[in-house]
């Protein structure tokens, strides 16, 4: 297991299955006898109340993107019982999570986490959200869209750039471990949940080279292989340029019980990338992508790299409807990006998007953090581009309309995630 | 295959340059005829007339679903005024065709986006947004060519988003919300290579239609007879369409407004298909602007608008053609039009 090909290949496979096993494995592949990565604290004032902090504690690339961590896991969780968690409840889940603060420093070389409730959860006290808490149900946010609703009680979502910590992470949380990274846990949430089935346990990744290292044999991508090296992503191009992100102050709640929480949208989408290669050249990709403008100014160089932190995309949204009628295509951001800014220009949503293999599909895990959950809806309803095909028969429902294509929304989700204080089953209040 | 390298080639993908696939389990007739050289600018009959067979019908509310398979065909994309052909892939097994339509008035529903999820004991094989096609057998109707795994049982799952075309009379606050049914798909290469196939060399490329198929249960989308139509004031021809022109004294349910409602009705020659998603500009009396695309019970799917002061005639422009992909025989037609008029 010491070359370097076989050792990608346990490690690829690896955070995907999970268990034990799948840890075993990891440690072999990296040449290790047990977990060693930077350890924690237990003295949560070092930590940030914003339990999405991450930006201070992630890398940043050359211009200041925000670079995931590459490996990630999401357990959506259900209560093991009925009604209302007890304080027993409560104290068994802080222990569970202050033993992960002190398992693993605060940061991509340890874990980064957070721990997030749907409505749902809720539902289960009698009083309820705080009026300015704008956080429904999930529901369908297009109109050609049938997914199934996340309404789990507990989203767990665990970042890495090392495999073996989340997976060690996971295992202890969950009660399969007594300890991770040399630290003992005092408690697990065994007991007080668990995953109702398998299909709520999701995983994946992001970095440049992680999708095409698994590109081969995955169903939605096609056999030849077209996935750049350099992307980060299956789609071949960067994402989340710094100045087209909501700040972490941007999407904070403000005040109230849940002060330094924010609202949480994670949709789980299917990518069926044949047509989107297949089908078209470089500059159709790009013009699909960004826009028709994006394509014909030559602005995007291979995965967009000379964007470098700015996507450039303020600048084709007034002819949008020109450059539709003109070119038959409208492109994916600058639809989006029409709701989603301020009235002084600033950026409402702050995109942690990242790949899946989950179920062998190509996939992307969509979790987008802002202060108001109806934000998201409003820049998912400007993506549909409804206008536009209005505007133009040649932009269809789901043709020549952005990546809409190529992308088939399977789950939604909406969840609250409180500060850190009040991170153990908080009531509404 | 690159749907470009396919143009390059000259789109002459006949016999000899299939025997080159040497695929251990061919999955292809046995050589499409290449497309005629000189075609009129017109609908043609094709080089080759295929059977279908129906797989299977669904339902959810309103919507009723068919699905139906061939062998895989070439086809034209059609994005503003360009045709883009797609040819065969080396991987398709089959041409699969969904219809939808409604449950009431059997009116197919042309203008909205399909996806097809086909899986096999839970796996998806095949997952895409189907185009919206025209052929003359069938009219508007959704399909795409599609590689399966194998003979065995698949389960087709059909998703239509809801319609954004303005709705009126019958269908007005109707089919604005998603559907999808799953049907089941026994398919064998053995059945599918038992479907008829004929070469029709001696009628290829004369100005003509295939007969529409006639199949119980499932409608084909076929525009209103112009005498069932109410108030026609008469029609003109221009891309090898027919467009009825009529007035309504007050627009259709659903519209506001109480002053005349001029409408288009396009159809194609022979068969009088649907001819869905074009921009289609009148001018007439004070009007001078975009019909709105608009799908009503009793005028089928149309273009229209509310005229406060109509003229003696009328003059009609369709500005970009019907955004279909289309079979074989109808790719050349409806992608130019001329200004036409037509008395009120």
């Amino acid at each position: 297991m010491t070359d370097g090909r076989s050792r990608r290949q346990v490690l690829k496979a690896a955070v995907a299955a999970g268990g034990a096993a799948s840890l075993s494995a990891c440690l072999d592949a990296i040449g290790e006898e047990s977990v060693d990565r930077p350890t924690g604290t237990d003295d949560l004032s070092t930590l940030p109340n914003r339990q999405f902090a991450w930006d201070d504690v992630v890398r940043h690339d050359e211009y200041g993107n925000e670079q995931l961590p590459r490996h990630q896991i999401l357990l959506y969780l259900t209560l093991e019982r009925d009604g209302q968690p007890t304080d027993a409840d409560r104290r068994q889940v802080e222990r569970a999570f202050g033993s992960l603060n002190r398992a693993f420093e605060w940061s991509h070389e340890g874990v980064v986490w957070s721990v997030a409730y749907s409505p749902a959860y809720f539902d289960r006290y009698d009083e309820s959200l705080p009026e300015d808490i704008d956080c429904p149900p999930p529901h369908s946010l297009s109109p050609f869209e049938q997914p199934t609703f996340d309404e789990q009680d507990m989203l767990v979502h665990l970042a890495s750039d090392h495999a073996d910590a989340v997976i060690a992470a996971e295992e202890a949380l969950r009660g399969n471990r007594e300890s991770a990274n040399g630290v003992e846990f005092d408690a697990s949430l065994s007991g007080v949940a668990s995953l109702a089935s398998d299909a709520d346990r999701r995983t994946g990744f992001v970095g440049s080279g992680m999708p095409a290292d698994r590109q081969s044999d995955l169903e939605g991508v096609p056999d030849d292989g077209p996935v750049p090296d350099a992307s980060p992503l299956f789609m071949g191009f960067k994402a989340g340029f710094a100045q087209n992100q909501a700040t972490e102050d941007r999407v904070t709640i403000r005040s109230g019980p849940f002060a330094d929480g924010t609202t949480k949208h994670v949709a789980r989408i299917r990518q069926r990338l044949d047509d989107w290669y297949g089908e078209q050249n470089f500059a159709e990709r790009v013009a699909e992508m960004f826009s028709p403008e994006h394509a014909d100014e030559g602005w995007v160089e291979g995965i967009g790299e000379n964007l470098g932190d700015n996507s450039r995309v303020d600048e084709t949204l007034d002819t949008i409807r020109e450059q539709a009628s003109e070119s038959g295509r409208v492109g994916h951001a600058q639809k989006a990006a029409r709701a989603n800014r301020d009235e002084d220009g600033s950026v409402k949503l702050l995109r942690r998007h990242f790949e899946s293999t989950d179920e062998n599909v190509a996939s992307l895990h969509f979790p987008s953090l802002q202060r108001e959950m109806s934000s998201f809806d409003a820049v998912r309803a400007a993506m549909n581009g409804t206008d536009l095909t209005e505007a133009t028969p040649v932009i269809r429902q789901r043709v020549n309309n952005g990546i809409l294509e190529y992308i088939f929304v399977a789950n939604r989700g909406n969840w609250l995630v409180p500060p850190l204080s009040k991170r153990a089953l908080p009531r509404p209040r | 295959m690159n749907r470009r390298t396919l143009l390059q080639a000259g789109g002459a993908l006949g016999a000899a340059a299939l025997a080159g696939c040497s695929n251990l389990i061919s999955t292809q007739p046995a050589g499409n005829p290449p497309v005629i050289d000189d075609r009129p600018a017109a609908v043609y009959y094709p080089t080759h007339v295929e059977g279908m067979d129906m797989v299977g019908m669904g339902e959810s509310g309103d919507y009723r679903f068919g699905l139906m398979y061939s062998y895989p065909h070439r086809f034209w994309n059609v994005t503003g005024t360009e045709t883009t052909r797609t040819g065969i892939g080396s991987g398709d097994d089959v041409h699969i065709m969904a219809s939808v339509w409604d449950s009431e008035t059997m009116q197919v529903l042309p203008d909205t986006g399909l996806s097809l999820t086909i899986r096999r004991d839970g796996d998806i094989v095949f997952e895409e947004v189907v185009y919206p096609m025209l052929s003359q057998r069938m009219g508007t109707h959704y399909g795409a060519n599609a590689g399966l795994d194998g003979d065995g049982t698949y389960e087709v799952t059909v998703s239509v988003g809801g319609m954004s075309t303005r709705r009126t009379g019958a269908f007005e606050g109707r089919f604005g919300e998603p559907a999808s049914a799953t049907i089941e798909f026994d398919y064998s290469q053995g059945a599918r290579d038992g479907l008829s196939r004929e070469l029709t060399p001696d009628r290829a490329g004369e100005r003509a239609a295939v007969d529409p198929m006639d199949m119980e249960m499932m409608p084909t989308g076929t525009a209103p007879a112009r005498d069932s139509l109410p108030n026609v004031r008469g029609s003109a021809t221009s891309g090898d369409a027919e467009f009825v022109v009529g007035t309504l004294d007050s627009p259709p349910a659903g519209i506001d407004g109480s002053d005349t409602y001029l409408y288009v009705s396009p159809r194609t020659p022979y068969n009088q298909m649907t001819l869905p998603a074009m921009t289609v500009e009148a001018a007439t009396g004070g009007f001078d602007g975009e019909l709105t695309r608009t799908l009503d019970s009793e005028l089928g799917y149309h273009y229209g608008t509310v005229v406060d002061s109509p003229g003696d005639s009328v003059t009609v422009t369709p500005t970009v053609p019907p955004q279909t992909a289309r079979h074989e025989g109808y790719e050349t037609a409806f992608l130019a039009f001329d200004p036409m008029e037509v008395s009120l």
